[in-house]
């Protein structure tokens, strides 16, 4: 198969421009997953080459050089993201350090011991931040080892406790590890301060017209890892996603909608059901209410197909405010090859 | 239905949307819009700022959810990180009523998502949701000069409610649809239209989006039918209940706002009924024998056809059996228009 354009045309309207401060809520499932979609908002965003696909309209090239983006990640570690967007093209250490770009890690330390806390403040960026008093943790042991296949707790940990040489060649590009610390919205806006702070440094003081991306990348995450015996629910992570919307120009936000975690919730009469189900749901289907449009990933119904890894719906949210701003809804399928390119087409095309 | 009671339907309950819709006579002070991810409210709320408007009417939005201020609105109180107490204090000040003695301004108080307050956490356990939501229409300060207040409040049907504490309480969406005076639920025209024709072929009617329980869909809204203009808009199913205590049910359908202007004043709802899309009209038999068009008149007149329902036809006359030769003759009975001619007509 010929390798593909690094942003399929037909999704190109999509995530090339948002609107100020709107979101884009992408749902996906376990066997459709949502990192493709992710890198394909980077692409636009941060790459300046001259790609004819990209190229529908004029304007688009002239955004290109303007727009800054921050990913947040609470499920996949900077390596990952790293490696998967230097298939694309774009070097993101390099973007890094042109500030064009910044990394916020949510996954190697959200939870581990304040201690390390001062040592391990990677960037010289964090002297800006206050430093924070942490509470001693008193989550569950357990969320790091479960977190996903990603290889960056094995790395990212023994080099944080090893020294400075080995961690800074691995955390060179990363501006910012989150950690959790206390409990309810106490908690959840020390983190927003976190990322502000890095997605202010990015805007710089001297062009306030300089659209800074904000991708979140799995959320939920952190309310699943939280929950309610933490004082925080559905409410609150929407409440934080609110805080966070203000101080970017646009948000992107990855979330799960697999069917346990959206049809479990407690509805009248079935008192079964576990908080993270009833949170997760109110979470997502809360978020979709409030997005401009949302980009759900599943797995096609008729099985697996050799030619197809899955459906992209593109739907208008909640949030869209009709007559002002138009989304054209779709439905397209999709192929990743083995070399990471994707190929987007509609139904009974190839 | 019968079409008496359809003309009486179609005058009365239009009055009854358009007189909620526009605010008059605060006919509904607590409106209660459940709306879904199939169909959301976010075109309701247009409709009832852009009326708003031409009527002079002050807005308040209360974001839960909204980040910007839409057009329109007069002011906007974001609720992040603000006590319910907090919210009443903001949304009085907004908006201060002239001292001078007029006609007091109509207000419209919007709440985009009352879910979140329900659900959250952090709200005090003393919090009560009626006189939360009684504050903004009849704010407990005396002094204040009263204004004609209608609320109009949000809530998402999709969303997984919490348990309340209490077991014994009712639960907070149970208390909004006990206080509200109108209730809106709003479903998109197209849905309507599929399950209306499942219906009519005794099929399973279809649902769409989270009611599917598909794996990894939240939305199955995908208008198919976007740009063609057939079956855009929304269903209004409106739970109205008067002060007398007496309710009245009806369905509505408003369009897209791109069919009709801003400033339009005549009335853009209709009935569900009355579409013909949703009602399609029925073809009549009674029409049926098309006479055939011809440049002469084929018919006949009422005068005609008692003349030839009298003539007696000869055959009648022959059943006699007078004998040979005498049945089968022609009798002929003069009428005055017959003009006798001797020569021809002689028997």
């Amino acid at each position: 198969m010929p390798s593909q354009p690094p942003l399929p045309p037909l999704i190109a309207p999509y995530v090339s421009s948002q609107p100020e401060s709107s979101l884009t809520l992408i749902t996906s499932i376990l066997g459709a997953t949502s990192n493709w979609l992710v890198l394909r908002f980077l692409h636009p965003a941060l790459s300046t080459s001259i790609n004819p696909n990209v190229s529908l309209g004029l304007d688009e090239q002239q955004n290109d050089a303007k727009k800054k983006v921050v990913l947040v990640s609470f499920l996949r570690g900077w390596e990952f993201w790293r490696a998967e967007a230097k298939r694309l093209g774009l070097d993101l250490a390099r973007l890094a350090d042109k500030k064009q770009f910044a990394f916020v890690d949510g996954l190697s330390e959200l939870f581990s011991a304040p201690q390390i806390a001062n040592a391990a403040s990677p960037s010289p960026s964090n002297s800006a931040i206050p430093p924070r008093t942490s509470l001693p943790l008193r989550g569950p042991p357990g969320p790091v080892p479960g977190r996903g296949p990603a290889p960056a707790p094995a790395t990212a940990l023994p080099t944080s406790v090893n020294g400075n040489a080995t961690r800074n060649q691995t955390d060179l590009g990363i501006s910012k590890k989150l950690r959790f610390t206390g409990r309810g919205t106490a908690a959840l806006d020390a983190l927003e301060k976190d990322i502000v702070a890095v997605i202010d440094q990015l805007k710089g003081s001297n062009d306030s017209s300089e659209e800074v991306l904000l991708i979140i990348d799995q959320p939920d995450f952190l309310l699943a890892a939280t929950g309610p015996r933490s004082g925080i629910g559905a409410t609150e992570m929407s409440e934080w996603i609110t805080g966070l919307q203000q101080a970017a120009h646009a948000t992107v936000m990855t979330i799960a909608a697999d069917s346990p975690l959206i049809h479990n919730a407690p509805a009248a009469g079935n008192q079964g059901a576990t908080p993270v189900e009833g949170e997760h749901a109110a979470f997502a289907i809360g978020s979709a209410h409030r997005a401009r449009s949302v980009m759900q990933l599943r797995t096609l119904e008729t099985g697996a197909a050799r030619d197809v890894s899955g459906v992209l719906r593109i739907s208008r949210g909640g949030g869209l405010s009709a007559g002002v701003d138009t989304l054209d809804e779709r439905e397209l399928l999709y192929y990743i090859q083995r070399d990471g390119g994707v190929k987007v087409f509609g139904r009974g095309e190839s | 239905m019968a079409p008496v009671n359809l003309s009486h339907r179609r005058t009365h309950n239009l009055l009854l949307i358009s007189k909620l819709l526009s605010l008059r006579d605060t006919a509904s002070p607590l409106t209660l819009l459940l709306d879904s991810l199939e169909q959301p409210a976010t075109p309701l709320f247009q409709e009832y700022i852009r009326r708003a408007k031409l009527s002079k009417v002050h807005v308040t939005l209360i974001a839960f959810e909204t980040l910007r201020k839409p057009d329109g609105c007069d002011a906007f109180v974001s609720t992040r990180r603000k006590s319910p107490v907090d919210i009443i204090k903001e949304v009085a000040a907004a908006y201060q009523p002239s001292t001078i003695a007029g006609p007091s301004k109509r207000r419209l108080i919007i709440i985009d998502a009352i879910n979140p307050l329900l659900n959250s956490r952090n709200v005090d356990p003393n919090f009560h949701l009626p006189s939360f939501l009684g504050a903004f229409i009849a704010p407990s300060n005396p002094a204040a000069p009263k204004s004609d207040a209608s609320l109009v409040v949000a809530y998402h049907q999709d969303l997984p409610g919490i348990l309340p504490l209490n077991p014994y309480l009712p639960s907070s969406f149970s208390i909004l649809t006990y206080l509200a005076t109108s209730i809106i639920t709003l479903h998109s025209f197209s849905h309507i239209l599929a399950q209306k024709a499942a219906r009519n072929r005794s099929l399973v009617a279809p649902v769409f989006g989270l009611e599917e329980e598909q794996d990894g869909v939240l939305l199955g809204r995908l208008d198919k039918l976007s740009g063609t203009g057939a079956a855009e808009g929304i269903v209004l199913e409106l739970e109205h209940r008067r002060k007398s205590g007496r309710g009245v049910l009806e369905w509505y359908l408003l369009p897209p706002a791109s069919r009709y202007s801003a400033n339009q004043v005549k009335e853009i709802v209709t009935l569900l009924d009355d579409n013909i899309l949703y009602n399609p009209p029925i073809e009549n038999d009674e029409n049926g024998e098309e006479e055939p068009q011809s440049t002469f008149e084929l018919g006949l007149t009422d005068r005609q056809r008692r003349d030839r329902e009298g003539v007696v036809l000869p055959y009648f006359d022959a059943q006699k059996g007078d004998g040979p030769g005498e049945g089968g003759r022609i009798l002929y009975d003069m009428g005055e228009e017959d003009d006798f001619d001797e020569e021809e007509d002689e028997i």
